[in-house]
């Protein structure tokens, strides 16, 4: 079948996925043990107000009712409304409020890590076996075992004692900004307040795009040694190529190929990740929020932000296919790419 | 120094490769996989290398064309002149040249010599860039006529698909087209047919022969597969653990094979067993060679050897006969001498080189 | 007719040269019985026996198994701390008084993990052995592929680093009370019901003290003089190796026993999502079809959940159940990461698992009427297995990883029973002070043994199938971990 059609069927598998996650979430959410109008009232509601809040939830209706009640607001984007964290307050706004941070966090770590990661693993496999491939590969093997958590704590209290350790202030270096704070994301067309919300993010990007960073530049190098090493790369040169044209265009666009599912693969940790980190380094993202919704009982808001989630990976996975679809023509055949 | 059209014109070969000696130097061993090899190929004519896995022939075929790597390494003693040029000084750059507009080399697989990501009208254009600086619409046109000279229908549509796209046939016919792309003198083919099956086999073998004909093209052609070589070859020349044991008309070679080694190949032809209960075949494994040649390299497993094959190595002796081309590296030649003598002639052509240079084949 | 050494079976074989197996396994005996109380206690404490027979019909059979499984794990064990113990006071002026053979605590305590873990090496040495006993008396085969792959990691030294943590790892948890200066009742769960003795210097003489106390005055807060750091004493002669906790207590012993419970969660996580993987696996690899469809969306649909997320949903919405209360939370935590790790593995597996499935001798088992049961036992499951373990040691790394991560946060396991991201978050406050270990030692350690389990896996890899140079399936499995 083309590529097209086969970038089709992958569009049209996402939906059950869709709305299997959302169906789990809602199972989890209602059938858990844990009573969301209980936990909204908390230990010392009276009686009316619970009541009146299983009226609002409209949990004492029959549940499958309740399910597609709640698939349906979903899908048509009600996220529904805060009920514990800020009572009253539309998910959908909440959301909009905590998201800008995330994103911008989410950008960064995708970017330093690919450019980090996909370089050094180039550089490392056209040069393998030496020196600097060996220290470069350990070094991507360390950095990837590394602890999300962990290397944001470190990371934190190193940049805070820079003064002391390395001699140069992180602080007030270039921009002053805080370690440990949400970046302030007012007004990008400056360039003082642009540099000041890279910087402020810049040790978070890192720590986040950390594990991704290490796999990249792993799987980058493999798939150049076994690019250079292949029948096609000699038959080239046997054409007479030079050198530099090669590497560029021969090596590298079929060395991007296993990095396709890497790079995507990456971004779907970030949702993950992104808790941990954003917790560490006080910035008020989204995945903080679900923390905080989470123990705190706010289960509506729970839920509408795992779907805000899942949309997202199934987003990212259709990306992932697209981008497969453009650059290996062979996907769709003989099981070849995917 | 005379100009390389001249040089044609006086029949002067338009490969002649000189003590070719290619070595490997690993960490465990020294491999000499290419063995002071000689032969020459002249305009118009296909010369066959044939030989078992591991005789040497892909080596020789990369040493032509300047791809060994370290740890391989073309030794200084070797001479590849290409009409009339010295390949083996050339600098990286300079080879480049040659590379694809004057010698071009076909490989075995097709499906992993063509890049899977690009089309391969790209490929082609890409040699026709390189070399002959066309580009656009000049390009696309000199490469439809291309793939209609390798005989693929629908060219124009072709050219804007994929290699995987392609059978096996066709992607092999699309290779020697990106091959002849820029018209190169000598075409070296490293096993073309070996992944494909027999019919079009034939067919590819067919498409060669009128390519030659029709541009008055050079063609090494190697192989291990004699039935092969018969169809396709000019002269033949038997490679074995890195050295040319015998060379000769394709004919005379198949009808009067001189060597021991060339008769156990030709006897072990399955069409060719003289009947009786199992399948003929010389016994024994093709050895690695890691010191220069002091002995027969063939003599384990030779079915005529005496003991002074284990101590004089066998150099070129010309045969008589009609042709006056045929040679082998044998102690059993020149026949007509006794032992003793034949050892000496051998011994002295080892010290001293051929004993007159046009002879050689 | 003379019976020839094919044809007689393993056991016939074995009775006719019976020398070689007996001395093997009078050595396994041995060995393992110096240590069997140990054993016994690593399995009692361990798993949830209590939930498990409260769970269970017939009460009181499991409740008289359980009692011989205590009595089994007091047995007394060869390198128990009693043989080795680095009790000790320090008398200024007179050294160290009423310490094991005159060894300040320190040496002592070293000896004793150093005998530990000689004991561990021999023993898996002489198990290993056993194998090549095997193989060259008993077995029938001259030679099988088991023999190349062992060839393989012979020389791979990245595997055999990986191996020799990872083993480290493994003794770490089952000898966990007697690696420790101290014990996790003693010291963590019930501090203040045992008690030291300790050389009192304003009254001179020796005295005791609740181990609560003792701790109060131990604690490591970041400043220089409330802090007790790596391989020192504190004010009442205890040993620490790693240090303390800002509570006071052992930093080692709460990782050595930490180590337990990852292992545990880890172990159990893998089992579970193993099995279910390779079951899948071959299923849709024989019978394909609908089949493979629903797997692939059921597979795909859990993936789409952000792991961690769900972790986190679960372990707080269902911390209240009677499943929390198992090891505090941590065959919770085993069971959510088995439901949402499981379709990566198949993943993994599903590969060769297919490919298997296309070779001709499947086709031919078939065409001969053979099982599918057989077939996929006997045909299929020899080559998945390789690959499954191989991406099983990467995600054990990846849950261990992920454990400390929800500990951190403070949802994972909860205390008492110690857990490495706890002390992570403990120490956080400090890191940049003198208390620097208490977030720094954790964290070490677990990128250790997670690169030591990627190694590990690389090693596997390598045996069973030289020639590929890496999947990009392992990155993806640590990245999933480790994003955690």
């Amino acid at each position: 079948m083309t590529r097209w059609r086969y970038f089709g069927r992958r569009l049209v598998l996402s939906i059950p996925i869709l709305i299997f996650g959302t169906t789990a979430t809602f199972w989890i959410l209602r059938m858990g043990p844990i009573d969301p109008a209980a936990a909204i009232i908390g230990p010392d509601g009276d009686q009316q107000a619970y009541q009146r809040i299983r009226d609002q939830l409209g949990l004492d209706e029959p549940l499958w009712q309740q399910y597609i009640d709640f698939m349906t607001g979903l899908f048509t984007g009600n996220l529904g409304q805060s009920w514990v964290l800020n009572p009253g307050t539309d998910a959908g706004v909440m959301i909009a409020q905590y998201a800008p941070r995330t994103i911008w966090l989410g950008f960064w770590s995708v970017l330093i890590a690919l450019f980090i990661g996909i370089p050094l693993g180039f550089y490392a496999g056209l040069n393998s076996n030496s020196w600097s491939d060996y220290v470069a590969s350990f070094g991507g093997i360390v950095w990837r075992a590394m602890p999300n958590f962990w290397l944001a704590v470190i990371l934190v209290s190193l940049l805070s004692q820079s003064q002391q350790l390395f001699g140069f202030n992180w602080q007030g270096w270039l921009v002053q900004t805080d370690i440990v704070t949400p970046p302030s994301l007012s007004n990008l067309q400056n360039p003082t307040n642009l540099l000041a919300a890279i910087k402020a993010t810049l040790p978070a990007a890192v720590v986040l795009g950390s594990s991704s960073m290490g796999n990249e530049m792993r799987i980058g190098r493999t798939a150049v040694l076994e690019t250079i090493n292949s029948n096609y790369v000699e038959a080239a040169k046997a054409k007479g190529v030079p050198g530099r044209t090669l590497v560029w265009k021969h090596v590298f666009r079929n060395a991007l190929v296993p990095l396709v599912p890497i790079i995507t693969g990456e971004a779907f940790l970030l949702i993950g990740g992104s808790v941990l980190v954003e917790t560490v380094f006080a910035i008020n993202g989204l995945g903080y929020l679900f923390f905080q919704a989470t123990i705190n009982g706010d289960l509506p808001l729970v839920g509408s932000l795992m779907f805000i989630f899942i949309l997202l990976v199934v987003g990212l996975n259709i990306v992932q296919d697209l981008l497969y679809t453009l650059i290996d023509p062979r996907v769709g055949y003989e099981g070849g790419g995917a | 120094m005379m100009s390389t059209d001249e040089a044609v014109e006086r029949g002067e070969p338009v490969l002649s490769v000189e003590n070719l000696q290619t070595v490997f130097y690993t960490d465990k061993e020294t491999i000499r996989a290419v063995d002071g090899v000689n032969f020459d190929i002249r305009r118009g004519e296909t010369v066959g290398i044939v030989g078992e896995s591991g005789s040497g022939k892909s080596v020789t075929a990369r040493s032509i064309m300047g791809l060994i790597k370290s740890p391989g390494r073309v030794l200084e003693e070797s001479s590849i002149r290409f009409e009339g040029e010295e390949l083996t000084t050339k600098t990286e750059r300079q080879y480049r040249n040659v590379r694809g507009s004057r010698i071009a080399m076909v490989f075995q697989d097709p499906l992993t010599s063509l890049n899977p990501v690009y089309t391969v009208g790209n490929q082609i254009k890409e040699a026709l860039r390189l070399h002959q600086n066309k580009r656009g619409q000049e390009a696309t046109e000199t490469a439809v006529d291309l793939l209609e000279a390798v005989g693929i229908p629908d060219a124009a549509r072709r050219l804007k698909e994929y290699p995987h796209q392609f059978s096996g046939g066709m992607r092999q016919r699309a290779v020697i087209a990106m091959a002849l792309a820029c018209d190169p003198e000598l075409l070296i083919c490293d096993e073309p047919t070996t992944a494909l099956d027999v019919t079009i086999q034939a067919q590819i073998l067919e498409l060669l022969q009128e390519l030659q004909d029709e541009r008055d093209l050079s063609i090494m052609f190697i192989t291990h597969d004699m039935g092969v070589i018969a169809e396709i070859s000019d002269r033949v020349n038997v490679m074995y653990a890195g050295e040319i044991v015998e060379s000769a008309p394709v004919v005379e070679l198949f009808e009067q094979p001189k060597h021991p080694y060339t008769q156990g190949l030709l006897k072990s032809i399955p069409g060719n067993q003289s009947g009786g209960d199992r399948l003929e075949t010389i016994e024994g494994d093709v050895p690695t060679p890691n010191e220069p040649p002091t002995f027969c390299r063939f003599e384990p497993r030779c079915p005529e050897a005496f003991d002074r094959c284990r101590t004089t190595h066998p150099e070129r002796i010309p045969i008589e006969t009609s042709t006056d081309e045929h040679s082998a590296a044998c102690l059993l030649y020149p026949e007509d001498e006794r032992r003793d003598e034949r050892v000496r002639i051998h011994r002295e052509q080892s010290e001293n080189g051929p004993a007159s240079g046009g002879e050689q084949t | 007719m003379a019976v020839t050494r094919e044809d007689r079976t393993l056991g016939e074989r074995v009775r006719a040269n019976p020398r070689p197996a007996l001395f093997w396994l009078a050595g396994v005996v041995v060995l393992f019985a110096l240590e069997f109380g140990a054993f016994m206690n690593a399995i009692m404490s361990t798993l949830p026996w209590a939930a498990v027979g409260g769970a269970l019909p017939g009460t009181s059979i499991w409740a008289g198994l359980a009692g011989v499984g205590d009595t089994l794990a007091s047995l007394p064990t060869l390198l128990s701390r009693d043989l080795v113990p680095n009790q000790g006071y320090y008398v200024p002026g007179e050294g160290w008084e009423q310490t094991f053979l005159g060894l300040e605590p320190a040496v002592a305590w070293g000896l004793r993990v150093t005998l530990i873990y000689v004991y561990a090496f021999v023993f898996f040495g002489w198990l290993a052995n056993g194998y090549f006993v095997f193989r060259r008396h008993y077995r029938y085969a001259a030679w099988t592929p088991y023999d190349d792959m062992l060839d393989h990691l012979r020389d791979h030294r990245w595997g055999q680093f990986g191996f020799v943590i990872v083993f480290g790892f493994v003794v770490m948890a089952v000898f966990a009370p007697a690696l420790g200066p101290t014990t996790v009742a003693q010291n963590i769960a019930d501090p203040y019901s045992h008690e030291i003795q300790y050389y009192d210097q304003e009254a001179q003489e020796v005295s005791t003290a609740l181990v609560g106390d003792a701790n109060r005055a131990a604690t490591s807060k970041g400043s220089a003089d409330r802090n007790v750091g790596p391989l020192s004493y504190d004010s009442y002669d205890r040993y620490h190796p790693f240090g303390t906790l800002p509570s006071g207590k052992d930093l080692f012993t709460f990782m050595m026993a930490g180590a337990r419970v990852s292992l545990f969660i880890g172990l159990l996580y893998i089992s579970l999502a193993s099995g279910v993987a390779i079951l899948l696996a071959l299923l849709t690899a024989y019978y394909k079809g609908l089949l493979d469809l629903v797997v692939v969306v059921t597979g795909d649909s859990v993936q789409a959940l952000p792991q961690l997320l769900v972790l986190i949903l679960l372990s707080f919405v269902l911390s209240d159940t009677w499943l929390a209360d198992i090891y505090n939370g941590g065959l919770l935590l085993a069971l959510i990461f088995a439901v949402t790790g499981w379709p990566y593995l198949w993943r993994a597996v599903r590969g060769p698992a297919l490919q298997i499935s296309e070779e001709e001798w499947i086709d031919a088992a078939k065409s001969f009427g053979q099982t599918p049961w057989t077939t996929m036992q006997k045909h299929m499951l020899p080559y998945v297995v390789g690959y499954l373990l191989i991406y099983a040691s990467l995600s054990l790394g990846g849950a261990i990883i992920g454990v400390a991560g929800l500990s951190f946060l403070g949802l994972g396991v909860n205390p008492p029973t110690p857990e490495w991201g706890r002390a992570v978050s403990a120490g956080q406050p400090y890191v940049a002070t003198a208390s620097w270990h208490i977030s720094l030692l954790p964290g070490i350690m677990v990128v250790l043994i997670v690169t030591a389990f990627n190694a590990l896996g690389d090693g596997i890899r390598d045996a069973i199938d030289p020639q590929s140079e890496g999947g990009s399936g392992s990155e993806v499995a640590t990245a999933g971990g480790s994003g955690a």
